[in-house]
């Protein structure tokens, strides 16, 4: 937790600290303003950036949102104009809501298999390093590649996973995935899991980790069964790292862009279109910045809102584990 | 700074052997990048055939192959080209007859790799 | 008992590590063959394996300028990062007044995600001239609150006595910062710099938005680009996939250890 309260005149030299409340001469002062100077100067780069990209942002989207604008026209107010035809007329807002909701709502699947892995790779298991590092090997990896190895796999000729499925005899003909209406938004799901997957394990054995060893022993010692150990003590204690997790799983419905855009384009007839692919398409391919802000505003409230019921969903005071 | 423990760090070690891999691959292009394409044309029944026509193709970025330049074999069956500039080639060999052998692909390391072709190319028997 | 236990395990964990390498396989093995990659039934093994895809690829697009571009836009951000959250860092250990409302305001900058601002952020970059450039490529990426934090952790964790020994000396505080601060911290120098450098090797979105010519555009941008321009007809894509891959692989396997506290300390993407 970065918030503790200011620990008083610990900044200042030690000497400076004890001298300062019976000797405030002009030299203190001088020094004094002379830090605050440095502070803010220090500051001022990260700051502006953040304030330029983060907040400026953020708000500009709130105000494009309400009117007509594009870059040759001159700005007007439209009022809930963006808003009325995103609800009423616009069929591929719905669309890429529905299936932004679905990709997050498969979060939590891929958290409990992360889970599941996390808790055998969390022990006395030899080799359990090499299993952690090849099982999050595809997570730092560029997502516009991966995109493209999942293609691939995926290809109804020459992809393993058809290649597989028609060999063990599951199914006789190759299905199309990326092609087909009903398939495509599960592929690309899968695709999204085993690319995150590795983090959130990393996350969950970071948790695991900190849950203390003695509470287990004096579970032992009463006789506890494993699954009691596993519902009373592990589960509870998880709970700031599988809030994180739920986070990350949240996000992840922006950050798939890349893995959306490489795969299927948001195809096929908007099966994969997530929120922030319909954005990108609003904004950057019939240049409306200004409906492509007001999808923006919806999908941060969405995020807002979803972060909040996770957190709630968790016992409240999640939140200021995450922030420290 | 302690420029021991610096130089035998991993995130000193494994760029710099990138680094000089490069640099040597570079060195070994640079001296093996004259475009020089030789080798030897023999007839059906195994002797050189002189005076047939090899035809130099390159391969273009639209993956066709388009006519670079011909020459001719010498009394022994060689031939040598001077000007390739692709990684891709294809030699087609015409006897003296007009018949032609069948045409050889070669992928390269790199743009205008100097090789010897190991086996000659072969023009097909006269018919009957 | 337990020693059955183990080798369940071991199995189960073998069996997931196979399900998370088999793209990886697939891909390397399509990169190296020779034959028609649609064949059915696919070969497991590659047939006549040799390298000369990555000869095509090599000649096929402008791969050394989007492999330069992508290590220039690299090198700024984790220059501007180091020295940007090293200073942020460093500043907030001290007091001033409005330091709890610039903690507050960089913690919630930290739930905003990069993708929810591409339009003003398009803006922004638009009216600072920096569209189509290096700059502007970096621009949004020079400072990340996560390593702000962890700069302040680790800088928090410095004995004082130092700090107070080099004031007396009459060092400035930016000597202090340098010469002091920062060769103690190296545990956060090196999370800050795989962490920024990760970041920026793999961003596809605020590429795509800012850069129009070809001689900018970045590794990631250069494999969507030909994927439109080749479709998936031949080995030479995968061969290019393998290409943009491998570096990352290496980075990551370098420097696992501080990746992973970097991303634990942090939590979420900054």
């Amino acid at each position: 937790m970065n918030l503790e309260a200011p620990n008083p005149g610990g900044s200042t030299t030690r000497l400076g600290a004890v001298a300062a409340p019976t000797r405030p001469t002009g030299w203190y002062r001088r020094k004094r303003t002379r830090e605050a100077m440095l502070v803010a100067c220090f500051l001022l780069p990260s700051l502006a950036i953040f304030l330029l990209y983060r907040i400026l942002p953020l708000a500009w989207n709130v105000v494009l949102s309400f009117e007509y604008w594009s870059p040759l026209k001159a700005a007007r107010f439209a009022g809930l104009d963006n808003y009325a035809e995103m609800f009423f007329e616009d069929d591929v807002f719905w669309q890429a809501l529905t299936n932004t909701l679905i990709f997050i709502l498969a979060s939590p699947v891929a958290i409990l298999l992360a889970l599941a892995v996390a808790l055998a790779v969390n022990s006395d298991l030899k080799g359990a390093a090499i299993y952690r590092t090849i099982i999050f090997l595809s997570y730092p990896l560029m997502s516009v590649a991966v995109g493209i190895v999942w293609r691939w796999l995926y290809d109804e000729r020459g992809g393993f996973i058809n290649f597989v499925l028609r060999g063990i005899g599951l199914i006789k003909d190759p299905i199309p995935f990326l092609q087909s209406f009903g398939w495509a938004l599960p592929s690309v799901i899968l695709a999204d899991i085993w690319q995150v997957i590795g983090f959130y394990m990393i996350i969950l054995l970071t948790g695991l980790q900190s849950i203390p060893q003695h509470l287990y022993e004096a579970a032992r010692i009463d006789g506890a069964p494993a699954v009691a150990r596993f519902l009373r003590i592990t589960l509870p204690m998880l709970r700031p790292s599988l809030f994180i997790c739920a986070v990350i799983g949240i996000l992840n419905s922006f950050t798939a862009f890349d893995l959306v855009y490489v795969m299927t384009g948001g195809g096929p007839a908007h099966a994969t279109e997530l929120l922030v692919t319909h954005i990108y398409n609003m904004g950057f391919g019939e240049t409306r910045f200004d409906y492509a802000a007001a999808l923006t505003v919806v999908q941060f409230t969405l995020l807002v809102i979803l972060t909040f019921l996770a957190n709630r969903a968790v016992g409240g005071n999640a939140g200021s584990v995450e922030s420290a | 700074m302690n420029w021991r423990a610096i130089l035998t760090s991993r995130f000193f070690v494994v760029p710099s052997a990138l680094v000089a891999a490069l640099i040597g691959w570079n060195l070994y292009v640079a001296a093996h990048a004259h475009g020089q394409v030789s080798g030897k044309v023999l007839r059906a029944d195994g002797a050189p055939a002189a005076g047939a026509t090899v035809v130099l193709y390159e391969r273009n970025l639209t993956s066709h192959f388009l006519e670079k330049s011909r020459t001719i074999t010498d009394a022994a069956g060689a031939f040598r080209f001077d000007d390739n500039r692709s990684h891709q080639i294809r030699l087609d060999t015409i006897g003296p007859n007009g018949r032609q052998g069948q045409p050889l692909i070669l992928r390269l390391w790199f743009a205008a790799q100097d090789i010897r072709l190991r086996d000659a190319l072969v023009l097909p028997a006269p018919k009957g | 008992m337990r020693k059955r236990g183990h080798l369940l395990r071991h199995l189960a964990m073998v069996l997931v590590c196979a399900l998370m390498l088999v793209p990886f396989y697939w891909v390397a093995k399509t990169a190296v063959t020779n034959e028609n990659i649609y064949a059915y039934p696919p070969r497991i093994l590659p047939l006549d394996p040799h390298l000369y895809n990555f000869v095509d690829v090599w000649y096929l697009i402008p791969f050394a300028r989007y492999f330069a571009n992508s290590v220039i836009v690299s090198l700024i951000a984790v220059a501007g990062n180091i020295l940007f959250n090293a200073a942020a860092g460093y500043a907030l250990t001290k007091n001033f007044a409005g330091k709890r409302a610039v903690v507050l305001l960089f913690l919630s900058c930290m739930l905003i995600p990069f993708q929810a601002t591409i339009i003003p952020a398009y803006l922004v970059s638009a009216r600072l001239g920096v569209l189509n450039s290096y700059l502007g490529l970096a621009l949004p990426l020079l400072s990340t609150i996560v390593c702000i934090f962890i700069f302040k952790a680790a800088f928090e964790a410095i004995p004082t006595s130092l700090q107070q020994a080099a004031r007396i000396d009459g060092l400035g505080e930016l000597r202090i910062l340098f010469r002091i601060m920062l060769p103690l911290a190296k545990p956060a120098i090196a999370t800050n710099v795989i962490l920024s450098f990760i970041w920026s090797w793999n961003a596809f979105l605020w590429p795509l938005i800012i850069t129009r010519d070809v001689t900018m555009q970045t590794l990631p941008l250069g494999l969507a680009r030909f994927l439109a321009y080749v479709e998936d007809t031949t080995g030479a894509l995968y061969a290019f996939v393998c290409m943009v891959l491998l570096p990352g692989i290496v980075v990551f396997l370098m420097a696992q250890k501080e990746f992973i506290r970097g991303l634990t300390s942090g939590a979420t993407k900054g």
